[in-house]
């Protein structure tokens, strides 16, 4: 078996698969790095699979806390990561946007799965899962509701602060003024889905894209962006754990090469 | 509605439209336009080459193409120009006339040539060190070569005798533009925050003389009523006063302009020309004589005592600071007048503001408190 | 033969003894000018006046760690954060007068150059006027055309020559021209030996890490116009030379498997911290768009080709040359990648980046990485942001070779 573990900033991912890259199981839990989180997903996964730690025979570790996770034979970052779980799950992808709770990312990838290049957000929470988060403590929704929630918008607003912290009082003031719940929430995307288009304008976007991350689960986010974008978005069947798979056939193809 | 208010009315639609004005006035007056980035460009040798001079002051854009080029720590104003150079915003100019007087600036002049690579793009390089006399020799080397530029995009040759008309216009414009802005300090109730800004800023995107015409219409209006009483009177000082709804507050809360320091209206025709010299000559030496301007090198920056006078003679109740986000040179000016406004016991509000500003709530509360502490 | 001390033992003493000259010179009742790191210092050392590096005395305050005081003290008298941190921390220590990385003299006058920048202006016209005193300014047109026009020559000599009546009347003597001269030649001497040293980067392996080139940029600023220049900087050169000879590479404990370009100034408070990151994972920054800038020729005692030299940097470029002048350093430097600080600092460099990253990339295949950063205030580095996005480049640079090797 071999194992591929994400752990990201508020939520960590962990993945197996048999020597034939077949998926045996996979799992996903709101503990990021620094948690108890992080490791109790590897428990969790080996355990609902019943697979033995000493059955997995390689294992890599991938995203933010994947330097101080110990019991992984590598660690590689989380860009190449994603390229490699989209390219087993959508093969023929060649922009990724990924949109994570601390970052969002664009990465381009050549038809092996590896990436050309890359772009990352600025150290601000801009046009990330963080900024939605906020949002929907603003708007007293839980973060799953928000994709229902801005599906209803007839009439979005515009959210034009690009800083999170202007954002939330600019988004109070839309309330104050008799803006409809949905309508902020469509804003929200569409704001966050501006900032990552700008960042793909910088390095170039070739179709086929791919949207990965647990923001993905979120399918009127992935509309804003496709809109923002003017092009389709595939989304793989789990978009959280696609770092985690591509740890997974990263830890495949290094086993016994190292 | 009072021949006032209508002229009024018709010069605050012209600025609000600045697309529609610019059609407008190319289609009336047969000229091709010549678009001029921010601070300020000699748009009398445009004008003499029998083209109309287009200001291009950022808007309220949304960012998406302009993120190629630049970070989002990046000046709003010209990051909105780059997003509608590069979305076709400008298509209708012949040519855009880029200076270089901020950091920010030279990076445009780096990168415009990229993102709008079917525009053509004039640098207009102006020296920043006025102690030096070289910086006039400098300055109308520049002019000629300008000029050149300018007639060849219109095939119509400025000549002096075009050159000393247009100067001349320009100079009627300035003198009307001045007194414009104090009767609007001294009838804040007919001229309020938003109508003043949005006459001024019709001027960058009408044909000189038409506009000028119309100022010394409403000056004339302005002369013969008597003085208003505003809640507040305050001075602005900064870039720009926008967006809209930010100056709406100022209107809302009674509170009127008595005079201006921004660089986008006062700055620009402050500057009484020298009365003898060559046109070019009497040109550069209104950039030479600028004082209070913070693109330009200035020996023991005369700006808090300009502003402290400033208060006095409009009988202003206080300052209002026009911060935008990002602009190097005004956060380096502002905390050395700062210190002496404060000195002067004169009242002064810090406002950040950008012009992609939909929700002005904090601003709200900001100015209110501002009005009922200077009341 | 006598036992030769070592270039970086003589950078340390020379240093100090920069800094200690100026303050014994100020209590001698000397006059001291503060100056911008690429300006005409000839003039000021053949007139033999003192004279600090404001960005640099920033610089060394920002690697102790030092700048978060001076930053606060700033920003509690109005100064923007958005604003360069060197002018926020100088501007601070300018009330302040005390610190414990180095001190400097008050000025007696500022000499500016907008070379540099445009900040360079705004920082130093507040300086001059908090200390009444009076400040000459080199300003440097922007060049959209390739090459340096006429008249930006005349008018950066005529400034020139007003700096040299304003310093003499400081200094209470004439400009001894042949003094001048000389000087000039020196400076000239020291630029060459300074490219010499830093062309050698270009071996494989290279002779020295790149880190290692940043120290050697305060004396490029402060020592360049005297003979201690020549010494250091000829010292510096035999020893890599000795390197290249004896195939000695970067470090002895790792091998030089990648080696980049480093894009702006370095992040001083984290400057271990960026280089442990990047030498953890064999990369060598070989390079930089940065020191080529002090290598300033130009014919001795001519001084409008002193003024052509000083109005032409990179900064103040196209973007074809800058394209130029970065391919030049890709190739000539054989880097893998290109590590971009974007400096929040530097506004000036920062906005050219991007283009010049995608250029780079699509003439030779260069990968790139950008890291958020400033040179001296720490808030605006992540080292978990820095050490993913260099691993990301590692890991980008391995995929090059591998299309290298099997050729797809």
């Amino acid at each position: 078996m071999f194992l591929g573990v994400d752990i990201g900033s508020s939520s960590s991912k962990a993945v197996l698969i048999n020597p034939l890259g077949e998926i045996v199981g996979q799992k996903a839990i709101q503990m990021g790095t620094g948690t108890v989180g992080a490791k109790s997903v590897e428990q969790a996964l080996l355990e609902e699979t019943g697979v033995k730690r000493s059955d997995v025979l390689f294992a890599v570790v991938t995203g933010y806390g994947r330097m101080t996770y110990p019991g992984c034979d590598l660690q590689i970052t989380e860009i190449s990561c994603h390229a490699a779980g989209v390219c087993f799950s959508l093969p023929g992808t060649r922009t990724i946007v990924d949109i994570g709770g601390q970052d969002a990312k664009v990465i381009r990838v050549d038809q092996a799965g590896r990436v050309v290049n890359f772009g990352m957000n600025e150290k601000c929470a801009a046009g990330t899962g963080r900024f939605l988060e906020v949002m929907a403590r603003v708007l007293g929704c839980r973060i799953g509701e928000l994709s229902a929630l801005a599906g209803k918008s007839q009439n979005t607003v515009k959210i034009s602060s690009v800083c999170t912290v202007f954002a939330e009082s600019e988004v109070i003031s839309q309330l104050a003024a008799g803006a409809k719940i949905e309508d902020v929430a469509k804003g929200a995307h569409n704001s966050v889905a501006t900032r990552v288009a700008g960042m793909c304008n910088r390095i170039g976007v070739e179709e086929a894209v791919a949207m990965t991350g647990g923001v993905a689960l979120n399918q009127d986010m992935v509309k804003s962006m496709a809109a923002a974008l003017s092009v389709p978005i595939c989304v793989p069947e789990s978009p959280q754990t696609i770092g985690a798979l591509g740890a997974a056939h990263f830890a495949r193809e290094k086993y016994g090469r190292l | 509605m009072s021949q006032v208010q209508d002229l009024i009315g018709a010069l605050s639609g012209a600025g609000k439209n600045p697309k529609e004005t610019v059609l407008d006035e190319m289609k009336r007056t047969g000229k091709k336009a010549v678009g001029c980035f921010p601070i300020y460009v000699p748009e009398e040798i445009i004008h003499a080459a029998g083209l109309l001079p287009v200001g291009l002051w950022g808007g309220n854009t949304e960012f998406k193409e302009a993120d190629k080029y630049f970070q989002s720590f990046c000046c709003s104003i010209m990051r909105a120009n780059v997003e509608q150079g590069i979305r076709g915003t400008y298509d209708m100019l012949s040519a855009v006339v880029i200076t270089s007087y901020c950091d920010t600036l030279r990076a445009v002049l780096v990168n415009w040539p990229v993102a709008v690579p079917n525009m053509k793009t004039i640098p207009m390089i102006l020296p920043q060190n006025r102690i030096e006399p070289a910086a006039v020799e400098f300055m109308l080397e520049k002019f000629e070569i300008f000029r050149g530029e300018m007639e060849s995009i219109s095939g119509i040759k400025a000549t002096e005798s075009m050159l000393e008309e247009s100067f001349g216009l320009y100079e009627r414009y300035r003198a009307a533009m001045r007194d414009f802005t104090e009767l609007a300090g001294t009838h804040p109730k007919t001229v309020n925050a938003v109508d003043r800004h949005y006459v001024i800023k019709a001027g960058y995107f009408m044909d000189k003389e038409a506009y000028t015409e119309k100022i010394e219409q409403i000056n004339t209006c302005l002369k013969g009523m008597p003085d208003e009483k505003a809640g507040a009177k305050v001075v602005l000082t900064g870039l720009l006063a926008e967006p809209e709804n930010f100056l709406e507050l100022l209107a809302e809360n009674g509170i009127g302009v008595a005079a201006d320091d921004l660089a986008q209206e006062s700055r620009q025709f402050r500057t009484k020309s020298r009365p003898d010299g060559s046109v070019f000559e009497r040109i550069a030496y209104r950039y030479m004589d600028l004082r209070g301007c913070t693109f330009f090198y200035e020996e023991m920056k005369a700006r808090g005592q300009m502003l402290i006078d400033m208060v006095k003679q409009s009988g202003a109740d206080g300052i209002l600071v026009c911060m935008y986000k990002f602009c190097d040179p005004e956060e380096f000016d502002y905390p050395v007048y700062k210190k002496e406004v404060e000195a002067a016991q004169i009242p002064m509000l810090y406002l950040e503001i950008e012009q992609q500003m939909d929700s002005v709530e904090q601003l709200r509360t900001r100015i209110q408190s501002f009005k009922e502490m200077i009341m | 033969m006598d036992k030769k001390i070592s270039s970086k033992k003589m950078l340390k003493e020379m240093m100090a003894e920069h800094y200690s000259d100026a303050l014994k010179r100020k209590a001698e009742g000397k006059p001291v000018v503060w100056a911008t790191s690429i300006i005409p210092q000839e003039l000021m050392e053949a007139l033999d006046i003192a004279v600090v590096y404001p960005e640099n005395h920033a610089a060394a305050i920002g690697a102790r760690k030092d700048a978060p005081v001076f930053i606060n003290h700033a920003e509690a008298n109005g100064y923007s954060v958005d604003i360069c941190s060197y002018a926020r921390v100088n501007m601070a220590y300018a009330d302040i007068l005390e610190s414990e990385a180095e001190n400097i003299p008050i000025p007696d006058m500022i000499l500016s150059g907008s070379n540099i920048c445009c900040t360079a202006i705004k920082w130093y016209e507040n300086i001059a006027k908090k200390f009444n005193i009076p400040m000459v300014l080199i300003d440097s047109p922007f060049n959209m055309s390739y090459d340096v026009s006429a008249e930006s020559v005349k008018y950066i000599r005529k400034q020139i020559e007003n700096a040299i009546t304003q310093l003499e009347k400081l200094a209470g003597r004439k400009m001894d021209y042949d003094r001048l001269k000389e000087v000039m030649k020196v400076s000239n001497e020291n630029a060459i030996w300074w490219k010499k040293a830093t062309d050698l980067l270009a071996n494989k392996p290279s002779p020295t890490n790149g880190f290692d080139m940043f120290n050697y940029m305060a004396p490029i600023v402060c020592l360049r116009g005297n003979e201690k220049g020549t010494r250091l900087f000829k010292t510096w050169y035999e020893e890599l030379q000795a390197n290249v000879d004896n195939g000695v590479g970067p470090w002895q404990d790792q091998e030089e498997k990648y080696r980049v370009l480093w894009d702006g100034i370095a992040c001083w408070p984290y400057l271990k911290d960026t280089y442990v990151k990047l030498k953890s994972n064999g990369i060598n920054v070989v390079t930089s768009t940065y020191p080529e800038s002090w290598t300033l020729l130009y014919e001795v005692g001519d001084l409008d080709s002193m003024a052509r030299a000083y109005g032409g940097l990179y900064v103040l470029r196209s973007i074809d040359y800058i394209t130029d002048r970065l391919s030049a350093l890709a190739t000539g430097f054989k880097v893998d990648g290109i590590v971009f600080h974007s400096n929040r600092s530097c506004k000036g460099m920062d906005f050219k980046q991007f283009e010049i990253a995608r250029r780079l990339e699509s003439k030779f295949g260069v990968k790139y990485v950008f890291f958020d950063g400033d040179q001296t205030d720490p808030s605006t580095f992540s080292l978990a942001q820095y050490e993913t996005r260099i691993q990301a480049l590692v890991e980008m640079m391995e995929g090059n070779r591998q299309r290298e090797v099997h050729g797809i």
